[in-house]
């Protein structure tokens, strides 16, 4: 049950990527690579404001939240704002990649390339629960990522603006043409997704530590979770991330600490090979 | 960027030709001996007192530009973001360890063919199936192999060493060991042979179907390529480079450990890339030049690298989308417009006295819809439409906007699947078959929005129609057999011909992108034409053209009838409809309404109604849309 919960805590951090990719993907149909980066920022950040400035864990969070917040909406104006008019191409694989590799640099700049340890708002005294351990910072990591997708899921089929983010994945000029200020929105998905990023951020470093290459693999799980899931949708990514969660804890439980990784890519490739759209993801139709 | 990207108009094997870039046919002609002195320069450097320092910075520069040359292909030629060439490079390492040290294979040759022979095994296993979505899918795949690297070598420690590395023997060369000179040569060989390759593959047909593939999938399905079998084409070609990099890499350092094979690496070669512009072939090199001179000369590199090469990234994906060679090719174009609106008017006489013209036979095939029905989600877009179109004959097929003209034939060429009914072409059943099969079973289109690629003259784009007919195998190209020269000799006549029978052979050495409107619909039906279709279907091909351009197209379609082709004709145009067609189907909202002669047509009290709602004559129908 241990490796169970493990896997469920690790897992929640790849949902958690899934789900910034999938606000961003919905609003502007592009997928922000450098998500997962701004998570890693986050964790330095709150590790500022906890340690160095050493404000409470009440203050901490919303803070770092607000600074992340900044820092996407920053990334869409400079990085994504300029390649919407554009035909094709895959610039924004390109810029987005870029950013997330500027913001890895900033850390290993200014925080060096060590792992640092960020201030756990719990105690470290871990839970027993259904015959496992579990710290508590991971238990409710898991709770509030499982709150968050299910939240936005049901926000996004529910709520008026929610249902404007689908219709502009689905056809940004008809989205546009029906008068929804479709840049806006963009804007407001970047914002969000980097709201969720650092509120998460110090919950993010409770289990991982403050380190500049953790966007790397994060941004990749994450993807893995979406392609599992199907991209837009957001209880599928949840689901993808927690599944890649436990296959990881239990690959490196009970075969070994080198095979998680490579599982999880075989896992990736059938997926592309058989359903490429997901698990839950619908067959959409290519037009003239 | 421009001045390194190769004009994709080169003569191949060097016959100069007519050109239309800035540069002179004359330097043109010049360029693959400067490329060889220059290859053969670098080749005896070591010979002419190159030190030791700057010879590994060249055998480096090589090894990187293979790497980067690799990504260039899938990036630049595919539009594909494949940043696997780090995982290439350590198959190409370990495998050269692994032979050494394991079974004491040090032959070059050996170790270069098994390094190949690893190269596409890898690219299939990742391409396919990256490749079913492409994009995110592809690029996600490819970094995760670059992550995987570590645990992978850990695994399969009895082959790679593991964390202790691997130090492979001297190579060898028929059973010489190669000195440090040798080696030198060998790789620098190895290099200039593989951008021979590259080259020789992009200047040839197969380039232009890529410049095709990466701009328009859909033009590529219509051409009768399968878009997916194309790209995994590409991309198993831009792994071999990169594997053979590591296999020279393991030469030079006589040393592996996995801490080699990074991220790091991977946006390095991103970098390299974009520098030297992903479209160009030598770029790679210049790329490559760059990123490792930066590298060397300033020592603090390492702590700045993740921020340099994140920025720019940034920097250049947001300038050089369309890259550089884009901005200046902008520009370039908007000079030829000036004079490219002007010149359809001198042109207007050329078709009546353009001799006589001669397509041969073309024998058509019956087309016919049955029944067919498609909807999306609740729209019901196109309800039970029963139609035929003869061959020998041209069939018209009108109806106000979102009648669902388009939709139907969407759905005869396969970008749509039918809901229900059936699309069948001289009696075989083709609903719901992908649009290369369809464009391979005879059925040629032209579109609404004409699709003209940027990157290559008229006269080319029109051969991309022969490219599946007519076809000239890749190593044929590669190697310049005489198979490839005559082919290509035979496509340009084609084209000029063809372009001659529409009246504008005047713009086959025009960038065909620099064409005005209604110039680019005659070309679209030269295009058409070069496949020798069984049925042509020609979608609102008569708006925007000017009264020559009109009769040019007449004149073609009527040719295309006598010659035996099935014609369909998608027109709002109904002077146009009523001049040539032989049966005329009216669609409106989604459904068959009338059938008939234009005569029978004009005179149905239905049809008025459902285009004017008025009493008016036919006549001034032809505006709207």
């Amino acid at each position: 049950m241990t490796t169970i919960w493990a896997g469920l805590a690790t897992g929640a951090l790849y949902s958690l990527v899934a789900i910034g990719y999938n606000v961003v993907l919905l609003a502007s149909g592009v997928v922000n690579f450098a998500n997962a980066y701004l998570i890693m920022i986050g964790t330095f950040l709150a590790y500022v404001c906890l340690v160095d400035w050493g404000l409470p864990v009440a203050a901490a969070i919303p803070l770092t939240g607000l600074a992340v917040a900044v820092i996407a909406v920053v990334e869409e104006r400079i990085a994504i704002r300029p390649l919407l008019n554009r035909q094709g191409g895959h610039a924004a694989l390109i810029t987005t990649v870029g950013v997330g590799t500027l913001l890895g640099g900033i850390a290993a700049k200014v925080w060096g390339t060590e792992p640092v340890r960020v201030p756990s708002p719990f105690s470290a005294e871990p839970l027993t629960l259904l015959g496992g351990t579990i710290q508590r910072n991971d238990l409710v990591l898991i709770l509030l990522v499982l709150a968050l997708g299910v939240g936005l899921h049901l926000w996004s089929r529910r709520t008026l603006l929610g249902l404007a983010s689908l219709a502009t994945a689905e056809n940004r000029q008809a989205a546009q043409a029906r008068g929804l200020n479709v840049r806006a929105l963009g804007l407001g998905a970047f914002a969000l997704a980097g709201l969720i990023a650092g509120l998460f951020a110090v919950f993010v470093a409770g289990r991982t530590y403050a380190h500049f290459h953790l966007g790397e693999t994060l941004a990749l799980f994450g993807f893995v979770a979406i392609a599992i899931g199907g991209s837009g949708s957001q209880l599928g990514g949840l689901i993808g991330g927690f599944a890649i969660g436990l296959l990881y804890a239990v690959t490196a439980r009970y075969v070994g600490d080198s095979y998680p990784q490579i599982v999880v890519f075989a896992v990736f490739l059938l997926i592309l090979l058989t359903r490429p759209r997901g698990l839950f993801g619908g067959a959409a139709e290519r037009q003239v | 960027m421009t001045t390194l990207s190769a004009s994709r108009e080169n003569p191949p094997g060097g016959n100069p030709r007519a050109g239309n870039t800035a540069v002179p046919a004359l330097l043109r002609g010049g360029r693959p001996l400067a490329g060889a002195l220059l290859t053969i320069l670098v080749l005896v450097a070591p010979l002419l007192g190159l030190n030791d320092y700057w010879a590994r910075t060249v055998l480096l520069v090589a090894i990187l530009s293979l790497q980067v040359s690799g990504l260039n292909i899938v990036l630049g030629h595919a539009g594909e973001l494949a940043v696997g060439q780090v995982f290439l490079y350590a198959v190409g390492a370990y495998v050269t360890g692994y032979l050494g040290v394991s079974h004491g294979i040090t032959d070059a040759g050996v170790i270069v063919v098994c390094a190949i022979a690893c190269a596409v095994v890898v690219g299939l296993i990742t391409g396919i199936p990256g490749l079913r979505l492409g994009g995110w899918s592809l690029a996600m795949l490819t970094f995760f192999l670059v992550l995987i690297i570590p645990n992978l070598v850990k695994v399969l420690e009895s082959f790679t060493g593991g964390a202790n590395g691997l130090a492979p023997p001297v190579p060898t060369l028929f059973g010489t060991p190669l000195g440090r000179d040798a080696l030198y040569m060998l790789i620098v060989a190895v290099t200039a042979v593989w951008f021979l390759v590259a080259r020789n593959l992009i200047l040839s047909r197969h380039g232009n179907a890529f410049l095709v593939l990466k701009q328009s999938p859909v033009l590529a399905g219509s051409l009768g390529v399968s878009v997916f079998r194309l790209k995994l084409l590409v991309y198993v070609t831009g792994a071999i480079p990169a594997c053979l990099a590591g296999v020279m890499f393991a030469w030079l350092d006589g040393f592996i450990a996995p801490e080699t094979f990074t991220f790091t690496m991977a946006l390095s070669i991103l970098a390299a890339s974009i520098v030297g512009g992903s479209t160009s072939i030598y770029g790679a090199l210049a790329g490559a030049a760059i990123v490792q001179l930066g590298q060397q000369s300033f020592s603090s590199f390492q702590d700045w690298q993740l921020l340099i090469y994140g920025a720019f990234l940034l920097v250049a994906g947001i300038l050089l989308a369309d890259g550089l060679t884009g901005l200046v090719r902008g520009r370039a174009r908007r000079i030829v417009r000036r004079f490219g609106v002007a010149a359809p008017a001198g042109r207007s006489a050329a078709p009546a006295d353009a001799g006589p013209a001669d397509l041969g036979a073309l024998p058509g095939a019956r087309l016919r819809t049955k029944a067919l029905c498609k909807s999306f989600g609740g729209n019901q877009a196109l309800r039970e439409v029963t139609v035929e179109a003869e061959p020998g004959q041209v069939t018209a097929l009108i109806g106000p906007n979102a009648s669902g003209k388009t939709t139907l034939l969407n759905l005869v060429c396969g970008f749509y699947r039918p809901t229900s009914g059936t699309v069948e072409l001289g009696g075989r059943e083709l609903g719901g078959q992908r649009p290369y099969r369809i464009a391979r079973a005879g059925i040629a289109r032209t579109f609404q929005t004409p699709l003209i690629p940027s990157g290559m003259t008229t006269k080319a784009f029109v051969a991309t129609g022969r490219y599946v007919s007519h076809r000239v195998r890749v190593p044929a190209a590669v190697l310049r057999l005489p198979a490839f020269r005559r082919g290509f000799a035979a496509d340009d006549a084609e084209a000029v011909r063809l372009l001659g029978l529409l009246g504008i052979a005047d713009v086959a050495d025009r960038e065909v992108d620099s064409l005005p409107l209604g110039t680019r619909r005659l070309v679209e039906v030269a295009r058409a034409l070069a496949a020798r279709p069984a049925v042509f279907l020609f979608d609102e091909v008569g708006s925007g053209l000017d009264e020559g351009d009109l009769a040019g197209l007449e004149r073609a379609i009527r040719m295309i009838r006598d010659a035996g082709g099935t014609v369909v004709l998608v027109e709002h145009n109904f002077p146009l409809v009523l001049g040539l067609a032989d049966r005329i189907h009216v669609l409106s909202q989604g459904g068959l309404l009338v059938s008939g002669t234009p005569a029978e047509i004009q005179a149905d009290p239905r049809v008025l109604a459902e285009y004017t709602g008025s009493n008016a004559a036919g006549k001034t129908i032809g505006s709207e849309g």
